[in-house]
């Protein structure tokens, strides 16, 4: 013979992994380094915005980039010509990266061999909204190629984000018009830092930096 | 598709529960979600459907989706409650404040809850 119980759970699905983001979050903070989190749709231009970064960031920092991706090591491999540690985390079908996946990988390494981390999420602009990766700030970066409505269609993301980056602003006015993504950007939440630029040309990079609360020493 | 995530988290959490009431199986697992979750129903029941399917202590159990509505809180006046009810006709998710009509407003998203289990515990 058996009983049945009903149990009153009332707790979130994503307890656990907001739990292990938290801690992970905390931990980089009490050892004075910075996690920045890039999400943004597939062919935005993460990948090369992070190139752009480790070029201008490496002189004066250790950075660590961790790439997530279905499959593949090639963005991994592509910022790493720059002189920065990557490490390439592929999910296999998963379109998201989670705290658990940053954890594995933080655990490989010494946390005090960097100052700065970054992950570049999946490229997606639903799924990686709600799986925090314990990051300090979140940065959502969309193209002004995806299209006119692709803030109007995806604000979610941008709820939980410090950064609004419109790419290929190289490319305004050949068709594409990145006023009315910085417009929408900026109407979802007061105090989103909304940039343009262009991975492709250099443009907008050092505000990017700069909004990111990064200083780097001018050269004697 | 974060549906499977969102499935193997939910089927991790109640493992966690069915341990430590030290039950046979689950019944039935009931979750709430509101619409900024993004949840298609189907697929999540696909993939609970996959995640479960040789787990002896989830035979036959049951993934209940309750759905409810939407909540906000301003940040402009402190408003906390269901979004604008004439909707947003600019965005495609609505969470406009009801009030001062501002978009600044939080979207609360702990709202994908296990409500509850249904045990079947040994007597």
């Amino acid at each position: 013979m058996s009983q049945e119980k009903k149990i009153s759970v009332r707790e979130t699905v994503y307890k656990k992994n907001d739990d292990l983001a938290e801690e992970i979050r905390k931990n980089m903070k009490n050892k004075g380094k910075l996690f920045f989190n890039i999400m943004g749709s597939i062919g935005a231009g993460k990948t090369l915005l992070l190139e752009n970064l480790a070029v201008k960031l490496s002189t004066h920092y250790r950075v660590f980039v961790i790439n997530g991706d279905i499959a593949t090591t090639i963005d991994a491999d592509r910022i790493a010509k720059h002189g920065v540690k990557t490490v390439q985390i592929n999910t296999g079908g998963g379109c998201h990266l989670n705290a658990n996946l940053i954890a594995k990988e933080l655990e490989k390494i010494n946390i005090d061999d960097f100052d700065i981390f970054f992950t570049e999420n999946v490229g997606n602009l639903i799924c990686p909204a709600a799986w925090d990766v314990g990051a300090q700030m979140n940065i959502v970066v969309v193209s002004i190629t995806e299209g006119e409505y692709v803030v109007k269609k995806h604000p979610i993301i941008f709820k939980d984000a410090e950064i609004a980056i419109i790419n290929k602003c190289d490319l305004d006015g050949l068709g594409f018009d990145s006023q009315v993504l910085e417009e929408d950007a900026s109407k979802i939440k007061s105090g989103m830092k909304v940039i343009c630029t262009s991975a492709k040309t250099g443009q907008g990079i050092d505000d990017f930096i700069e909004a990111l609360g990064i200083e780097i020493p001018r050269d004697e | 598709m974060h549906e499977f995530s969102l499935a193997s988290a939910i089927v991790e959490q109640v493992k966690e529960i069915i341990e430590e009431h030290k039950a046979i199986r689950v019944k039935k697992i009931s979750i709430s979600a509101g619409p900024y979750e993004l949840i298609i129903p189907d697929l999540l029941q696909d993939s609970f459907k996959i995640i479960t399917d040789e787990l002896e202590k989830f035979r036959e159990s049951v993934l209940e989706l309750i759905r409810k509505p939407a909540r906000i809180t301003c940040l402009e006046c402190d408003y906390n409650g269901e979004p604008d009810s004439e909707g947003d006709e600019e965005f495609a998710f609505n969470f406009k404040c009801p009030e001062c009509g501002s978009r600044d407003t939080h979207i609360d998203r702990s709202y994908l809850t296990i409500e509850s289990v249904d045990l079947e515990l040994p007597s």
